[in-house]
């Protein structure tokens, strides 16, 4: 045997170990050969990516997104809980709570008292989905809605529940959904911005909305959310100067151009060429937005359909309509913000109001956008940013009780762009509490929206401070059970 | 084998081990050139040759240490050659494989599992070829070895024949007929019947009979079981079918039992829609009504793949042209990457011709989606909508096109889709030619000369096409009228001024009333933009149109104000929250409004609790001076009451002011709705320069309040001096 080792060591020698090694180091070659920036940092999962048009065949162009800020109720408008009415006053069950976290609003309260929905609930449709009398419009339409009441999130407090919904993380400086939309679907119409947003508010305890929320983050300025408010000027500093004329305003422009060339080519930074893009669309803006903003030709059956208000500037029915316009003008992402919804106490009476609100004029715009053969193409969105917990928040009485934030289990419902209409999806417990099938992470609800948009969320991506950012995360998984 | 050629084929072996294992290392960047993608394409040929060298080489490596074969030479000799070309021979199905799966089309759940079972069958052939010459390397080790890499192959084969040929390739003729279309399906035989073979028959069934019930055939199911029968046609709340899928997944009589495949919620609907619509044996899907819902989930049912990504045959159009002819009024834009399919968008109808369209023809083969909204289109542009043969979807939304334009649009053989919403076609118009079109699937005629009811009849002579009829007031529901606005830029006046109440929509009457009545739409003065007020009035108004319900009243409050200071300042200080603008707040014409969404510090409210409010003017021309008014905000609910006291200092300086009178505002005596109204009160008329107001917040709220005996908050947002 030992003599064995000995011939081993003496075959196994120094020229023989080089040559093997060069052999490894030379199929390392070969095989980087195949690695294109391997070495110099590597920018190959964008090189891929070309902004503006979808990985896949769309089924939605367009999003009209109707949120409903401050968090309404999912008790007293989608998820029918007769539960709670034979429940009413008991104590919420220990164990349906378990360890869960309260907000500090009533984490002190000493009792729980389950909270059943004061108004009634009635079956509509072909689907035959649980609506409450609290919307009337609504109700008329569910075989046009998909109603998901397993919603959950992550948050406990509007702003960053908001702020989650909208960009993907609690904390804000990230892009907004309408704002990675008009980075990965770009333009459609040249004259109006991808992405627009409009506010109104209810008589509800409100919280508020800042812009943050439709930041464009990180990526090129172009695609941040104009906000158009109500008023003779919709879009700030639109209007033309006194004195000034198209024709001077061109110069003006032309000329601010050239400058702009100059110092770009200087200093190549791109916030300089996206100035640039902005005032020329902010030129082609003056006349198109007057055009888009009149609502005086809308024809009677139009104002009856979404209600008088419509034609009062700054309401929830106005901001329905003017979203009908602008999304029907190509704007890829209309923004709603409907403030109010924030019930801790005197829901009754508050809830009615705000549900009064938004009640004809959502459904009026699934309506319109269906008579026009744009449902189809353009997904319609109606949900707030967390839900109300099933106790009451405050003292229980016969007509009078409040609701306290709830992030495990909320009901939004959504419309056209390629969702199944007619359906209810998932579903939570007897006391509403917790999902109990079929639950819908907010990721998951961002991953769907932009998977009906022809956007992969894993791969619409864009590499900021040496990371890769999805407006999904790390997580997201499209729920493919409510596509069509 | 030769030694020299024995040496190369080790050494090949240690490089292919290395490259693999860099390979894998970097697969995430690894880009495949096209030239050497060929070699990827050959794995399915060259997998071959390492299944049948290697399962060779094992099998005579299992039993390798049998006595006769360690005698044997050849025996040892061979396996080597045949196990180190095998290894060689898995490591370049491997490389080539890598390669091949960097290709698109390649994704999903079954191809890790290949690739790694792949990658093991190589690195154990590898590892395995130089560890069986040492010393530890006994018969268990060389039957396990054998063993773990002959099921390796195997496992790596097979995943790699699913990814080749799809999953149930084999048992695929026995198990699967050919899917019914939709248009023959039957709902009973090809819906329901499905269900029940797959998660019930493996139970009930004539060999094997649980519960004396068979699900086999129609007679059976009619027939039940030992419990009864198994539904009461057209009641699925009380068939026993239902009810046991429905009980919980626990109960022993839950069907399917604990540990069978469970019927999913779709499967459950249509059993219960089923049963709901008298559980008919015989029906077709398509006879069922076209928003019913168990032809729209059998529907799904019946194709429950996922439509396919559609593809189109006809060659891309050049980017440069479409750069070239994409405009600010013409936005051109493929529906996806790689697809060669264009959507067309018009916009401006300003800047809209016939030439636009025409421009188009260079890639009138690729457009697909054409949207002409608005645009201005004539009967005479149809014959250059027509060129795109390819067009799925049209919209041709409010333009002018008539029933002779929409003729010419039938010879557009792809056409799915079309809007004509606000156009002027008629019932007759598409009478005649809604047959002629090939494809339409949908068509939308909103706001049409189509009466609902001829809408309704069209879509009864032709069912497979949907027929979008949108909303249309037929005046059996109005609806109220929403309240009339003023349009004053402010309500505070000290000329006289004419009062501008207006209402957004069109041919509404105001009605209105001056002298605190209720207005109602007979007796009340009917608004005519000419009434002119002089003294502080409440006007109160309504609004009325015919077929809309009247609107709520809204009271709009003019306050005359003749004096305004010259320079104010306060003597006390305001409660942080409710500063307001300061003491220029009373006077800047800005009423502050009752809105539990806008706190009232940000909402021109001055508000004081613990002092009282103390102001100064001071006035460079003296005034004479009869009347005093503050305007305040009254909340009992929340503790905001009027002031208990106003009182009115005057002089002609700041250091002589005498108290010329002092207002005892009532105070609220239960609890009301908020209140927004004018406190003050008038008195002998004085000249003075200087003005002292003080107003006294109460003191103790009264008995009846929640917080008796504590201070009130008083707000304040406007002062009036007449």
């Amino acid at each position: 045997m030992e003599k064995e080792f000995l011939e081993h060591g003496l075959t196994f020698n120094r020229r023989r170990f080089l040559s093997t090694m060069s052999l490894g180091l030379g199929s390392v070659a070969l095989g980087s050969l195949m690695i294109p920036n391997l070495l110099n940092g590597g920018e190959v999962d964008e090189a891929g990516f070309v902004p503006g048009i979808p990985h896949f065949a769309p089924k939605a162009k367009r999003v009209i997104y109707l949120f409903q800020n401050g968090a309404p109720s999912q008790f007293e408008t989608f998820d029918y809980k007769p539960k709670l009415c034979e429940m009413v006053g008991q104590e919420l069950p220990p164990s349906v709570r378990g360890m869960q976290r309260l907000t500090g609003m009533t984490a002190n309260q000493a009792s729980f008292p389950l909270a059943a929905s004061f108004v009634d609930f009635k079956q509509y449709g072909q689907s035959g989905a649980w609506v409450s009398d609290l919307m009337p419009y609504t109700s008329k339409i569910v075989d046009d809605l998909c109603i998901v009441k397993s919603m959950y999130t992550e948050a406990i407090n509007h702003d960053p529940a908001l702020t989650f919904f909208q960009t993907g993380s609690q904390q804000g400086n990230r892009p907004s959904m309408g704002a990675w939309l008009s980075y990965g679907l770009g333009n459609e119409n040249k004259n109006l911005p991808d992405f627009t947003v409009l506010l109104s508010r209810g008589i509800g305890n409100g919280q508020g909305v800042y812009s943050k929320l439709w930041s464009n983050g990180f990526l090129d300025s172009i695609h941040q959310g104009v906000q158009f408010s109500k008023g003779e000027d919709p879009v700030l500093y639109l209007r033309d100067p006194e004195g000034m004329d198209r024709a001077a305003r061109r110069e003006m422009l032309d000329n601010l151009s050239e400058l702009n060339q100059l110092s770009y080519s200087e200093f190549g930074d791109p916030e300089i060429a996206a100035k640039v893009k902005q005032y020329e669309m902010a030129y082609r803006m003056q006349t198109a937005v007057p055009e888009v903003m009149d609502l005086s030709k809308e024809p009677d059956d139009i104002v009856k359909l979404y209600g008088p208000d419509c034609l009062v500037p700054g309401t929830y029915a106005a901001n329905c309509l003017l979203a009908r316009k602008l999304s029907e003008n190509g704007v890829r992402f209309v923004q709603l913000y409907h403030q109010g919804w924030d019930q801790h106490g005197n829901l009754p009476f508050e809830i009615t109001s705000q549900a009064k609100d938004v009640d004809q004029a959502s459904a009026a715009l699934v309506t319109d956008l269906k008579q026009r053969g744009l449902l189809d193409e353009t997904l319609v969105i109606w949900g707030g940013e967390f839900g109300r917990t099933s106790y009451s928040q405050g003292k229980l009485t016969a007509d009078n009780y409040g609701r306290d934030h709830h992030p495990r289990c909320f009901t939004i419902w959504m419309a056209g762009g390629g969702i199944k209409p007619g359906m209810v999806y998932g579903d939570t417990d007897e006391v509403g509490y917790n999902v109990s099938r079929n639950p819908v992470h907010v990721h998951d609800f961002q991953a769907t929206v932009l998977h009906l948009l022809g956007l992969n969320h894993e791969k619409l991506i864009f590499k900021h401070l040496g990371r890769r950012y999805r407006l999904t995360d790390v997580s997201g998984k499209v729920v493919r059970d409510i596509i069509s | 084998m030769n030694k020299k050629f024995k040496d190369i084929a080790e050494q090949a072996l240690i490089v292919s081990t290395i490259f693999i294992l860099f390979l894998l290392l970097f697969e995430s960047k690894l880009v495949v050139p096209v030239w050497l993608q060929p070699v990827g394409r050959m794995h399915p040929l060259f997998l071959h040759f390492p299944i049948v060298l290697l399962l060779l080489a094992l099998g005579m490596e299992f039993f390798r240490f049998n006595p006769a074969n360690t005698a044997n030479t050849f025996y040892r000799i061979f396996l080597t050659n045949f196990w180190l070309i095998g290894a060689l021979s898995a490591a370049v199905t491997v490389i080539m494989g890598i390669f091949l799966s960097k290709e698109t089309g390649y994704e999903g759940e079954t191809l890790p599992w290949h690739k790694w079972t792949g990658i093991a069958v190589f690195f154990l052939a590898a590892i395995g070829y130089w560890c069986r010459t040492m010393t530890w390397y006994q018969a268990p080790v060389a039957k396990g070895l054998a063993l773990v890499t002959t099921l390796c192959v195997v496992l790596a084969g097979h995943y790699g024949s699913v990814l080749t040929h799809g999953d149930n390739f084999i048992t695929g003729p026995i198990l699967k007929s050919a899917p019914v279309p939709l248009e023959e399906a039957i709902v009973f035989n090809d819906v329901i019947q499905p269900i029940f073979e797959q998660k019930c028959v493996s139970c009930h069934n004539p060999d094997k009979l649980k519960g004396e019930l068979m699900l086999t055939d129609a007679k059976s199911i009619l027939k039940g079981g030992k419990t009864g029968k198994l539904f009461v046609a057209g009641q699925p709340e009380i068939s026993l079918l239902l009810q046991r899928i429905h009980l919980p997944s626990e109960d022993k009589k839950h069907m399917p039992p604990i540990g069978k495949s469970q019927l999913n919620p779709q499967e459950i609907a249509l059993l219960s829609l089923w049963i709901k619509a008298k559980a008919d044996f015989t029906k077709k899907v398509i006879d069922l009504p076209l928003n019913d819902s168990l032809r729209l989930i059998a529907s799904t049912f019946l194709s429950p793949v996922e439509r396919e990504e559609e593809t189109f045959d006809f060659a891309a159009a050049d980017e440069e042209t479409i750069q070239k002819l994409t405009t600010e009024f013409r936005s051109i834009a493929p529906l996806a990457r790689e697809s060669p399919a264009l959507a067309v968008n018009f916009f401006n109808k300003t800047a809209f011709t016939t030439e636009k369209i025409k421009e188009l023809k260079e890639i009138k083969e690729q457009v697909v989606f054409l949207n002409l909204a608005k645009m201005p289109v004539k009967d005479g542009d149809i014959s250059q909508i027509t060129a795109f043969e390819n067009l799925q979807k049209l919209d041709l939304n409010f333009t002018d096109i008539t029933g002779k334009g929409l003729k010419e649009l039938t010879s557009l053989k792809q056409l799915k889709n079309l809007s004509i919403s606000g156009t002027k076609v008629t019932a007759k118009d598409l009478l005649a030619v809604v047959p002629n079109f090939k494809s339409l699937n949908t068509i939308v005629v909103w706001n049409t000369g189509l009466t609902i009811e001829e809408i309704r009849q069209l879509q009864k002579a032709h069912p497979r096409i949907r027929f979008i009829e949108g909303f249309k007031d037929d005046g059996k529901n109005p609806i109220k009228l929403n309240p009339p606005q003023v349009k004053n830029k402010s309500t505070v006046f000290n000329e006289p001024v004419l009062v501008q109440l207006a209402h957004p929509v069109k041919g509404v009457q105001i009605r209105f009333t001056t002298d605190g009545t209720e207005p109602d739409s007979i007796k009340s003065a009917l608004f005519t933009n000419q009434t002119v007020i002089k003294a502080s009035t409440n006007i109160r108004a309504k609004a009325y149109k015919e077929g809309w319900f009247g609107s709520d009243e809204v009271a709009f409050d003019f306050f005359k104000r003749t004096y305004v200071p010259d320079s104010v300042r306060l003597l006390l200080p305001l409660n942080r929250v409710h500063q307001a603008e300061g003491a220029k707040s009373f006077f800047d014409e800005k009423l502050g409004t009752f809105n539990a969404n806008s706190p009232a510090w940000a909402n021109n409210w001055a508000g004081v609790r613990n002092n009282d409010l103390a102001l100064m003017a001071e006035f460079k021309k003296p005034i004479l001076l009869s009347s005093v008014e503050l305007r305040i905000m009254e909340e009992t609910e929340t503790g905001i009451f009027p002031p208990e006291a106003i009182e009115v200092w005057g002089g002609n300086s700041p250091d002589q002011l005498k108290k010329i009178a002092v207002i005892k505002p009532s105070i609220p005596t239960k609890h009301r709705t908020h209140l927004l109204q004018a406190v003050g009160g008038k008195f002998k008329p004085q000249t003075v320069s200087y003005l002292k107001i003080v107003a006294k917040p109460l003191s103790k709220m009264p008995e009846w309040h929640g917080g008796k005996g504590k201070p009130a908050l008083l707000l304040v947002d406007e002062m009036f001096f007449n």
